[in-house]
C-alpha cells in the first residue's frame, strides 16, 4: 500500500498508489479514525496523519503542473477553511496566494446554509445582486440583513454565495479564465457566479501532487 | 495632557551605565553620547518581555502595528531611565503617537529624534552567507554602536528578504542562508535609515520575498515593490507568523527553485 491523502476540514481525499487501479475516493472527515497512518498527506489535518507532509500550497501547484497543459494558468482552490491559488506564467510560478483568515471558512458556511434553509443549489439561478463580504462568518449577517428587509431565503443566500465567487476571483487577481479546484466546484451556483471563464477541476489535484511527488521520490517518471 | 519635548541634551545627564530604551534606529550623535556613558541600551521593537500583548489595548488600538505594540509593553515593564524614539522618515507617523502617549503615560523621559543620518556604514551583513534569523539579529544590533562593521565576504544570492526585521524572527528560518537582506533592514545597517532609495532597492534576479508588518504603512510599498519585481512574494503578518504565512514563503522560494540552488 502507498496510501496519500488530503486531509482537508470536512473531507478526507485518498489514493492508494499500490492499488491494480488507483482511484481517488472521499470521506467525511469525521469519519477519520485518529491512528490513521498515511504515507504522505497534505491538508489543513493532515500533519496528525502521516510523517512526510507537503504544504498544501505546494501540493495544489505539482497537481496543477500536472492537469493543467497550458504554460499560462490561474489554478484557484476553494474549501470548506480557505482558498488558495496559484499562477503560471510561460509554466514558471507567478504570483500565489493562501487565504486562510479572511477567506475563513467560506465553503463550509455555504454547505452550512444550504442543509439549513434546505436548499439544492442546482436549483438556485445566480442572483443579480451581489454584496461585500469580508469572510465566511462575518457575511451571515448580511444574508439575516436581506431576509428582514424582505429579500426571499433563497435570494439571500444566492447573493451571499455570490458574492463569495467574487471574492474568490478577485483574490486570484481576476484572471479571465480561471481553473477551479475543491469541494467548491460541486456547488453550480458557484461555478456559475464566477464573472469570468471557469474550468472546474474537482476536488483531487492536491492528490495529484502528491502522487505526483510520491512517484518523484520513488524514481518513477 | 501632551507632555513637552525632552531635548537630547538630556541623555548627558543621565548616570552612567544607565538604562536606556530605543525605538528604531536613533541618530548616530544619540548613539555617541549613550556609547560616552556606557548606557545599557534596551532594543525596545525586539520582543524583550514575556507579557501579554492584550495590555497594549489600554493604550493603542487593538488593530495597531505589532512592532509599536511591543514597544508599549517592553516599556511598562522595563525599568528604564529614558526612552529615545526615532520618528519621522527613518520611522514612521506611528512611532511618532506612541512617543506621545508613552510620554504621557510614563514618568520617565521619552525623547523623540529625526534620523537624517546620510554616511553610509555599508551593508556586509545583508550580503553575507548566515542564517537569516542570526543575520538579522546582528543587523539590530548592530545600530547599539557608532563604529565601522567588520567586513564579510558576499556570498552568491539565491533569494532575497526585503522589509523589516519581523515581530517574529521564526518565519525566518525558512529561508536559506545565502538570502540577501533588502529594505528598511539594509537601512539599519547601512545606518541611514531615511535613505529611502536604498530601501527602494531590491534585485530582481533571484526571488525575493516583500514583507511588511500588518497595518504598518510599509504595507504599501511592500506590495508595491513585489508587483515591480519579476518574481516575488508579499506578505504580511502580525504578531506571530501563522500557518499560512510560513506555508506561503515554504512554497515560494521551493516552486521559485530556491531551495534547490541553495543546496
Amino acid at each position: 500500500m502507498m496510501l496519500l491523502a488530503d486531509f482537508g476540514t470536512t473531507y478526507a481525499k485518498f489514493i492508494d498508489l499500490a492499488a491494480a487501479k488507483p482511484l481517488p475516493y472521499l470521506e467525511p472527515a469525521k469519519n477519520i479514525s485518529p491512528e490513521l497512518r498515511v504515507d504522505m498527506a497534505t491538508g489543513h489535518n493532515g500533519k496528525r496523519f502521516t510523517d512526510y507532509y507537503v504544504n498544501e500550497l505546494i501540493a495544489l501547484a505539482r497537481g496543477g503542473e500536472q492537469l493543467i497543459s497550458d504554460e499560462d494558468f490561474t489554478l484557484l482552490d476553494c474549501g470548506s477553511r480557505d482558498i488558495k491559488f496559484v499562477r503560471y506564467e510561460k509554466g514558471v510560478l507567478a504570483d500565489m496566494g493562501w487565504n486562510a483568515e479572511c477567506g475563513a471558512s467560506m465553503g463550509f458556511t455555504i454547505e452550512l446554509l444550504g442543509r439549513y434553509y434546505n436548499l439544492d443549489y442546482h436549483q438556485v439561478p445566480v442572483p443579480k445582486k451581489s454584496f461585500s463580504v469580508t469572510c465566511g462568518v462575518l457575511g451571515m449577517s448580511q444574508i439575516f440583513d436581506e431576509i428582514s428587509a424582505g429579500s426571499g431565503e433563497e435570494q439571500a443566500v444566492a447573493s451571499f454565495v455570490k458574492s463569495i465567487a467574487i471574492n474568490a476571483f478577485r483574490f486570484a487577481g481576476e484572471p479571465a479564465r480561471i481553473h477551479l479546484s475543491g469541494g467548491l466546484c460541486d456547488n453550480p451556483l458557484f461555478v456559475k457566479s464566477f464573472p469570468g471563464e471557469v474550468i472546474p477541476m474537482g476536488r483531487f489535484v492536491l492528490l495529484k501532487g502528491l502522487a505526483v511527488m510520491a512517484k518523484k521520490l520513488k524514481g518513477q517518471p | 495632557m501632551v507632555s513637552s519635548p525632552i531635548d537630547i541634551s538630556f541623555l548627558k545627564t543621565l548616570p552612567a551605565g544607565a538604562a536606556v530604551g530605543i525605538v528604531g534606529v536613533p541618530p548616530l550623535a544619540v548613539m555617541a553620547i549613550l556609547e560616552k556613558g556606557a548606557a545599557t541600551i534596551f532594543d525596545l521593537d525586539e520582543s524583550l518581555v514575556k507579557q501579554d500583548m492584550e495590555e497594549t489595548i489600554l493604550y493603542l488600538p487593538r488593530v495597531y502595528c505589532a512592532i509599536l505594540r511591543t514597544v508599549v509593553i517592553n516599556s511598562l515593564h522595563l525599568d528604564l531611565q529614558a526612552i529615545i524614539i526615532d520618528v519621522g522618515p527613518g520611522k514612521c507617523d506611528c512611532a511618532l503617537h506612541v512617543a506621545t502617549i508613552l510620554a504621557d503615560r510614563l514618568a520617565i523621559p521619552v525623547i523623540t529624534t529625526r534620523n537624517l543620518d546620510t554616511t553610509p556604514f555599508a551593508t556586509p551583513l545583508c550580503k553575507t552567507e548566515m542564517a537569516l534569523p542570526e543575520k538579522m539579529a546582528r543587523i539590530c544590533t548592530s545600530i547599539q554602536t557608532t563604529g565601522r562593521h567588520r567586513p564579510l565576504p558576499a556570498c552568491q544570492a539565491t533569494a532575497g528578504f526585503w522589509g523589516v526585521p519581523p515581530r517574529d524572527f521564526s518565519l525566518l528560518a525558512l529561508f536559506p542562508a545565502t538570502t540577501h537582506v533588502y529594505g528598511w533592514s539594509r537601512c539599519m545597517e547601512n545606518k541611514t535609515p531615511a535613505d529611502l532609495a536604498l530601501e527602494n532597492h531590491f534585485n530582481p534576479h533571484f526571488p525575493t520575498v516583500f514583507f511588511a508588518q500588518s497595518f504598518c504603512a510599509k504595507t504599501a510599498l511592500a506590495k508595491h515593490l513585489a508587483s515591480q519585481h519579476p518574481r516575488a512574494l508579499f506578505v504580511d503578518c502580525d504578531v506571530t507568523a501563522g500557518s499560512s504565512v510560513r506555508a506561503k514563503i515554504q512554497a515560494f522560494l521551493e516552486l521559485s527553485g530556491v531551495y534547490d540552488a541553495s543546496c
